[in-house]
């Protein structure tokens, strides 16, 4: 039972950053302009991202769970990050580790599913579980948490992506963002070490998911050039590597040991994996029930073990640095992220990959965590145009299936986002009303080689005869990364309906349905829950316009203005009247009132943008290097000798 | 089709200092970016996703040499169509190369011999296309023309490259 809380009116809620990690996961905050981890009850800044659940109902969560996962393997699920997203048949299932899976029933979304205690559970509801601890700790240090930056891989996909989004609704968290955790770690460095100018790489290798970025930091924007990697490569391949070694070597096959033993062979391997970082030889101990299984290994025979997963983060960063145009000399620094690159031989291969000794001066377990905390503080504040900015990029080119099963690009990879573009279609038969469209994700030419995203149908086409209409879908990719696809008949010029079918993951319902069952507070009443939402959405809305007039409130006529203020005055009676319904109507109404002021507002900074610098424009020389559609641009540099070099 | 100079605030010209393009873009991202509107009313958070899909759009064509030119042809009336024939050398051209990259494929230092011949061709045709756009302040049928054969004979150069690139990943 939630014991009353008394929070302090004043205080205003303190936005946090999350590093939902597959091994470890944090929460942090802004304090004096620096990022600080909240400690959990170990007084450590990590909660290790494990959930067991218990035998009559509820969880543990952390440390105390991942005690548990020695006698009840199947119970307690680790790194469920590297099942987010993913159907019920990925091949994720069937890698060495101890789970039973439980295939959707006919209906249900095509997820996967851990079957525990009796009941399926998808790698939301897990991460969901986390998420809540993280929330719980930081609200018990701040008192009153307001929204979230959450990282994710960069090379996630979009079904990973609304997992992700998903587990934290179910949490109860209000996500401001979606951070690319490669990004996370750059801002965090960026702006701890002062700098202002350069190009990083940041080579991201945790638990089950490695990313490779680079950026460029120039006058406080961090623009990502290219990014690369493998949504299913970490640290947890190499435990697997080692342990089915350690069971060759206890003469059990992999495929039938007991989920016990398997648990503890994965365990074993990674505490040899730890020790081996410090030390050159180690004792590796399995021991399950009865069995005590001890050898002795040296680091060079681990590295050799391990040696596939390592080298598997060579064509993705070969690939990032020819996507950035940039060779790896040509790269200032490089940044080591999660715990997996403490490995030696993994910074040996940083070393031999860009040809130079990386940085971890910040703790490379906190370093994600700081950086979504930066980031939740610029955007919950009320920020300049001054401020550091992002401009991230799509990992995975999005194409849509076409005639042939050819997979058409629309948005390439490593395109800046938000980004948009529009593609036209017709229909192939008379009076079609009717119009698929299958989205993939992925860079391969065949769209069954790709990732399926969704299929998304258009109804309501006019009956037209064939190749008469004239369909244009707008894909929009937005700053979390987020596919939305629009669609309009040109001819007639309606809107299309969309019904988006996601290929993986929980529909929308699936996730209310969790939500109300999940709901536990003390004010039960949907309906009150509901109004407190709807005024503090009212109550946003209201402070924004009267900020914005403050600063160009002369942009409005006196009719203008006047509207204007009838519509923030009829929403504050709706408020004061606490009538759910008119303050929902009421906040549209002055959303949309405040439009012409909004547009106007967007105009003049657009205007002072353009005016800010003198830079000179036109040279008579053409200056580029040859460029590549999917390339991001590489830029001018001080020094001119490289261009020949190239 | 919106004029990406124009959104950019650029003059309408083939030679282009990318510094200039690259701090036009970070400036009107800093204020249009959805990240300064997360406070901001839905209405006006659309607008500004809107126009900075709008600029990151127009960023995208003109920092590529060769989407600027289409840009430029289109903007002057003319477009590339099916119908623009290579002419039957550069085809000749083009077909000798990529024997050569056949049979050099194994090879790292002819494939990068190979690429850097046909970069050096890109850059002229590029030469081309500034010469065919800016020489006047408006550009006559004539030079138009020169620039769409320039342009093609780019893309035909800019495919080469791209194989030949792939080639040396692997």
């Amino acid at each position: 039972m939630a014991l009353l809380q008394i929070f302090d009116p004043v205080a205003p809620p303190t936005p946090i950053g999350i590093d939902l990690g597959t091994t470890h996961s944090l929460v942090a905050y802004m304090v004096d302009g620096r990022p600080e981890c909240v400690l959990d009850c170990d007084q450590s800044p990590l909660l290790p991202s494990v959930v067991h659940y218990l035998e009559h109902g509820g969880v543990m969560v952390g440390t105390e769970a991942k005690g548990k996962a020695a006698l009840h393997p199947r119970e307690t699920l680790v790194s469920a990050k590297r099942f987010m997203g993913r159907g019920a048949d990925d091949p994720e299932t069937r890698r060495l580790g101890p789970y039973d899976f439980a295939m959707p029933a006919p209906g249900e979304s095509n997820s996967v599913r851990f079957k525990v205690r009796g009941r399926a559970v998808t790698p939301v509801e897990v991460s969901a579980e986390i998420l809540r601890v993280l929330r719980t700790n930081a609200e018990a240090k701040l008192r009153s948490v307001g929204g979230a930056v959450i990282t994710v891989p960069a090379y996630f996909d979009e079904a990973q992506r609304q997992a992700t989004k998903d587990a934290a609704k179910l949490a109860g968290l209000e996500v401001l963002r979606l951070l690319n955790e490669p990004t996370a770690a750059a801002l965090a460095y960026g702006l701890d070490k002062g700098r202002t100018r350069g190009t990083f790489a940041v080579f991201d290798l945790g638990g089950g998911t490695f990313d490779v970025t680079i950026l460029s930091l120039d006058d406080g924007v961090f623009q990502v050039r290219s990014t690369g990697g493998d949504a299913q490569l970490g640290g947890d391949d190499m435990d697997r590597l080692f342990a089915g070694w350690a069971l060759g070597h206890m003469g059990v096959d992999p495929a039938t040991a007991s989920p016990e033993l398997v648990r503890a062979a994965l365990d074993a391997a990674r505490v040899a994996k730890h020790e081996l970082t410090d030390r050159p030889t180690t004792v590796i101990v399995v021991k399950s029930g009865e069995t005590t299984f001890e050898r002795a290994i040296r680091r060079t025979e681990f590295e050799d073990l391990v040696r596939p997963v390592i080298e598997r983060t060579t064509p993705a960063v070969k690939r990032a640095l020819r996507d950035a145009g940039l060779r790896p000399e040509e790269v200032d620094g490089v940044i080591l992220v999660g715990g997996s690159t403490r490995v030696p031989a993994v910074r040996e291969q940083v070393k031999k990959l860009f040809g130079q000794e990386p940085l971890s001066d910040i703790d490379p377990d906190q370093v994600v965590a700081f950086g979504a905390a930066i980031q939740a503080d610029l955007l919950a504040g009320e920020g300049t145009k001054d401020d550091a900015l992002i401009l991230d990029v799509i990992p995975l080119s999005l194409g849509l299936e076409t005639m042939g099963g050819v997979a058409e690009k629309i948005l390439p990879r490593n395109t800046t986002i938000p980004a948009g573009r529009a593609q036209q279609f017709t229909t192939y038969a008379d009076g079609q009303t009717g119009f698929e469209l299958h989205v993939v994700q992925g860079e391969r030419e065949l769209a069954q080689d790709n990732r399926s995203l969704a299929k998304f149908t258009l109804r309501g086409i006019p009956p037209l005869p064939a190749g008469a209409a004239k369909l244009e879908v707008t894909f929009r990719v937005d700053a979390d990364g987020m596919l939305t696809v629009t669609a309009r008949e040109l001819n007639t010029g309606i809107e299309q309906r969309i019904e988006v079918t996601p290929s993986f993951g929980l529909s929308g319902d699936d996730v209310e349905r969790m939500l109300l069952e999940s709901y536990e507070h003390a004010e039960s009443d949907l309906a009150t829950r509901q109004l407190r939402e709807r005024i503090t959405d009212a109550e946003r809305v209201i402070a924004a316009t009267e900020a914005a007039l403050r600063v160009d409130g002369d942009l409005l006529d006196e009719d203008e203005r006047a509207e204007l203020d009838g519509a923030l005055k009829a929403l504050r009676e709706a408020i004061a009247a606490q009538d759910g319904k008119k303050v929902h109507l009421r906040t549209e109404g002055l959303d949309r009132a405040t439009q012409p002021l909004a547009e106007r507002r967007m105009d003049r900074a657009v205007q002072q943008a353009m005016k800010g610098r003198a830079v000179a424009e036109v040279e008579d020389t053409v200056k580029d290097r040859p460029e590549h559609p999917h390339l991001a641009a590489s830029y001018a540099k001080d020094s001119e000798n490289d261009k020949e070099t190239r | 089709m919106t004029d990406p100079f124009e959104l950019l605030g650029l003059a309408r010209r083939f030679s282009l200092d990318r510094a200039a393009l690259e701090q036009r873009h970070r400036d009107l991202s800093r204020t249009l970016h959805p990240d300064r509107y997360v406070q901001a009313p839905p209405g006006e958070r659309r607008m500004a996703l809107e126009r900075a899909v709008g600029v990151n759009e127009a960023f995208r064509a003109l920092r590529d040499p060769l989407t600027r030119a289409e840009a430029l042809l289109t903007l002057h009336g003319l477009s590339m169509g099916d119908a623009d024939r290579p002419a039957p050398a550069l085809l000749m051209e083009v077909m000798d190369l990529r024997e050569a990259l056949d049979e050099a494929r194994r090879s790292p230092d002819k494939v990068a011999a190979l690429l850097d011949r046909v970069r050096a061709r890109s850059r002229a045709e590029e030469s081309a296309l500034a010469t065919a756009f800016d020489a006047d302040d408006a550009p006559d049928a004539t030079a138009l023309g020169r620039a769409r054969d320039a342009l093609v004979r780019l893309k035909y150069f800019r495919r080469f490259e791209d194989e030949a690139d792939a080639a040396l990943d692997y």
